[in-house]
Parts: structure tokens; C-alpha cells; sequence
């Protein structure tokens, strides 16, 4: 069904958010004092950072994690569960 | 079914994405963006006041699914209606899941939680456990363990223990309805995905509990919520089991638990439980361990 054929789309004034996944322009970073950095070297791709970021600060690409740092609040989840230490973490404004 | 066999074969794609307001290191937040990976974006996630109440905030979500903000009440006959009205406009394949909080699944939604689960409807409950009113501030609800420390249940020299209640067993009760409940952990996420992956086909009322680690309320250092979730499940305190049609089948199954005190010297909540509470707490646990050895692949309720 279309959404102008629904009887009640006469309502106004409520806000309805239209764009999905629009808070990922929303800047988190500003939340972090450490954060995570990636050592390719290391990485043996097991993707357990990326599926343990509860942010979804981390795109999992063919080359292994990318960190987005607008996202990443610096919880150092994946820092802590990296099996191989291919992420560390570093000061922020250091 | 789609089923997952290792880490490897979760879906790479995202519904969820940052942004949100929640805190560094929520446990209920990575359940969320982990369910979507197998709901995909045809969901409607109805949501009970709560903490997770506070990821869409106008103007911006971080969901590429729709949600509905609900009152604590009645979220599961908000989504019993929303199946409905779905079922009748012809999109019977579009999945209707509701994400609630322990206070509003234990607690007050649970009147309208037990009526849809009666009849049977055709949705997903996940109840986030954090086992507490954690939006609040961390009050006492039926889902806390014993021993805790809450804001409502405080230690002192009258009550050094915190919480003397002994929380629900609310798989049993949801078990007891005759539909399919399951308990699931952010730290076994093949296995959390795998039990919404059979939610998902099954033609009835599915109940997953996730024990939500909250690193505010209880008190420890975020990057340990993977670390505190599989302690859980390891110390016996959040077993992995599954009840449908009244059998239970233990996912996880150990030889012998570790010590309770592992789990709990990780966290502030149980800082200054004395050693009587300790004690009560591993009993309760030995308690219940050794009941769901007893039944395992049996008929439990």
C-alpha cells in the first residue's frame, strides 16, 4: 500500500523522522578520551571488532576494519576482544 | 532457516548505525544492531519506554528499520495490532518485534506481554535485560539478582546484602505459555542470531531474553561488557537455554561453572556484598544449574 493511500496521513504536527540511519552525520567523537587504532600487520580479519561494536563505528571491508571516528565514542570494546592485538588504543589530543 | 556456524557467516550488512545517544559500550544497543543483521529492514520494532526509547531522537535515527515509541504498558498488544493490521493490508512477510526493557517485560508490561503470548501472535519479543530500571537510574525490578545493589535496594548496616528478593525465573513462566523462549548473550552472538533466525520463521509467539550488560548501572569499565557477558554465561548466572513446546534443550552446556566471585568483583553493583550474600547467591545459581542439567532435552514445563 502507498503511504498516501492510508486514510489518516491528514495528521500533522507529528514528527516523523524520513531519512533512515540519518544519526550517523551525528558527531560522537567529541564522547572519546582514548581511541582505537588499527595495525594492519596484525589483523588476521576475524571480524570479531566488527561485530562487537555496539556504535557500528566499524565498516568491515576486504582490507579488515576501518574505524569511523565521527561514530566511535571510544568504548575500546574492540581493543579488549582483539585475540591479536591489532588494535591499540591511544590518547586523545596527545 | 538461515543459519549461522561461525562468526564468519554473520551478515555484513548494517541497519543500525552510530550516532545514537546511548552510552559508550551498551550492551542493549550491539543486541539491537546484531538482531537487525538477520531482521533486516522489512521490521517494525515497537519499543517500550526505556532506555533504547532514547535512540531515535527527533531529528535524527540511527535505524534503517521502522520503530514505533510505545507506552511501558502494552507493547506486546501494540505489536499484536500492528501484526494485524500488516496481515490485512497484505505484507504478512514484514516481521513485527518488540524491544523492551526488563522493567516493562517482568514487571509492567507483563499483563499485556502474557495475553499475546496466550493467543499465540505472530511476533518476536526481545526483552534487553539489564536487570533493573536502568533509564531511571537504576532502581530495583523483578529481573534483579540477588545481592545487587540498586538505587531503591542500597547496602547499609541494617541490610548489607542489597537485594534480598531472588529474582523471576521468567523463561519458565514464558515457557509455561506453550511458545518458543530462549535466553540468549551479547558474547555468543552465532548463537543469539540463530535463535532470532528461528523466531523469525516460526508461525507463533517467540520470547528471547538478552542479558543486556549496562556499564552505568552496573558499574565497571565499558570495554568489559563482551568480558562480563560471557563471565555470566560461564558462572552459570545467565545460562543459555531454549524451552518450545514445554521441552528444554540447554545450548551451552559446561562440565563444571566457575565461581560466581569471578563475575562479581568485576562489577561496582556488587562491591561490599559480604561473604554470607556470596555464598546465598552461588547456592541460588548451583540451584538452578543443576535443575536445567536435570531436565535437559526433557519436558521442563
Amino acid at each position: 500500500m502507498r503511504e498516501e493511500e492510508i486514510p489518516y496521513k491528514g495528521i500533522e504536527g507529528i514528527p516523523i523522522i524520513r531519512e533512515p540511519g540519518s544519526a550517523a552525520k551525528v558527531n560522537r567523537g567529541s564522547w572519546r578520551l582514548v581511541r582505537p587504532v588499527h595495525h594492519s600487520e596484525k589483523c588476521t580479519k576475524c571480524k570479531i571488532c566488527y561485530i562487537y561494536c555496539p556504535d557500528a563505528a566499524i565498516n568491515w571491508t576486504p582490507d579488515g576494519p576501518e574505524i569511523n571516528l565521527t561514530s566511535c565514542k571510544g568504548c575500546m570494546i574492540c581493543v579488549e576482544e582483539c585475540p591479536t592485538g591489532a588494535l591499540t588504543e591511544e590518547k586523545e589530543g596527545a | 532457516m538461515q543459519e549461522f556456524k561461525s562468526l564468519k557467516d554473520i551478515p555484513e550488512q548494517d541497519y543500525f548505525t552510530g550516532g545514537s545517544s546511548a552510552c559508550a559500550g551498551c550492551g542493549p544497543s550491539l543486541g539491537l544492531k546484531l538482531a537487525l543483521k538477520v531482521l533486516g529492514p522489512e521490521t517494525i520494532i515497537i519499543n517500550s519506554a526505556g532506555c533504547m526509547t532514547l535512540l531515535p531522537l527527533y531529528p535524527n535515527t540511527p535505524l534503517k528499520a521502522s520503530w514505533i515509541h510505545n507506552a511501558i504498558e502494552n507493547a506486546a498488544s501494540t505489536a499484536a495490532g500492528a501484526r494485524h493490521g500488516l496481515d490485512n493490508l497484505g505484507n504478512g512477510d514484514m516481521n513485527v518485534v518488540v524491544y523492551a526493557g526488563d522493567g516493562a517485560t517482568y514487571d509492567i508490561g507483563f499483563a499485556s506481554l502474557s495475553a499475546a503470548a496466550a493467543k499465540n501472535e505472530r511476533i518476536i519479543y526481545i526483552c534487553y535485560n539489564n536487570q533493573s530500571y536502568g533509564n531511571t537510574g537504576f532502581q530495583w525490578s523483578t529481573a534483579t539478582p540477588y545481592g545487587s545493589e540498586t538505587k531503591t535496594t542500597p547496602r547499609g548496616k541494617e541490610n548489607p546484602t542489597g537485594n534480598t528478593i531472588v529474582n523471576k525465573d521468567m523463561l519458565k513462566i514464558m515457557g509455561a505459555h506453550r511458545v518458543y523462549a530462549a535466553t540468549a548473550s551479547l558474547a555468543y552472538p552465532v548463537d543469539f542470531l540463530n535463535k532470532l533466525s528461528r523466531a523469525k520463521e516460526r508461525d507463533g509467539f517467540s520470547y528471547i531474553e538478552l542479558l543486556g550488560a549496562c556499564t552505568a548501572g552496573w558499574n565497571y569499565d565499558p570495554r568489559l561488557t563482551i568480558k562480563i557477558s560471557k563471565l555470566a554465561v560461564r558462572c552459570g548466572m545467565w545460562p543459555l537455554y531454549e524451552i518450545e513446546h514445554g521441552m528444554l534443550n540447554l545450548n551451552k552446556d559446561f562440565n563444571e561453572l566457575k565461581p560466581i566471585d569471578e563475575f562479581l568483583k568485576m562489577q561496582g553493583r556488587y562491591r561490599a556484598l559480604p561473604p554470607e550474600g556470596v555464598e546465598r547467591l552461588q547456592e541460588l545459581i548451583d540451584e538452578h544449574w543443576a535443575e536445567l542439567k536435570e531436565y535437559n532435552k526433557q519436558r521442563y514445563v
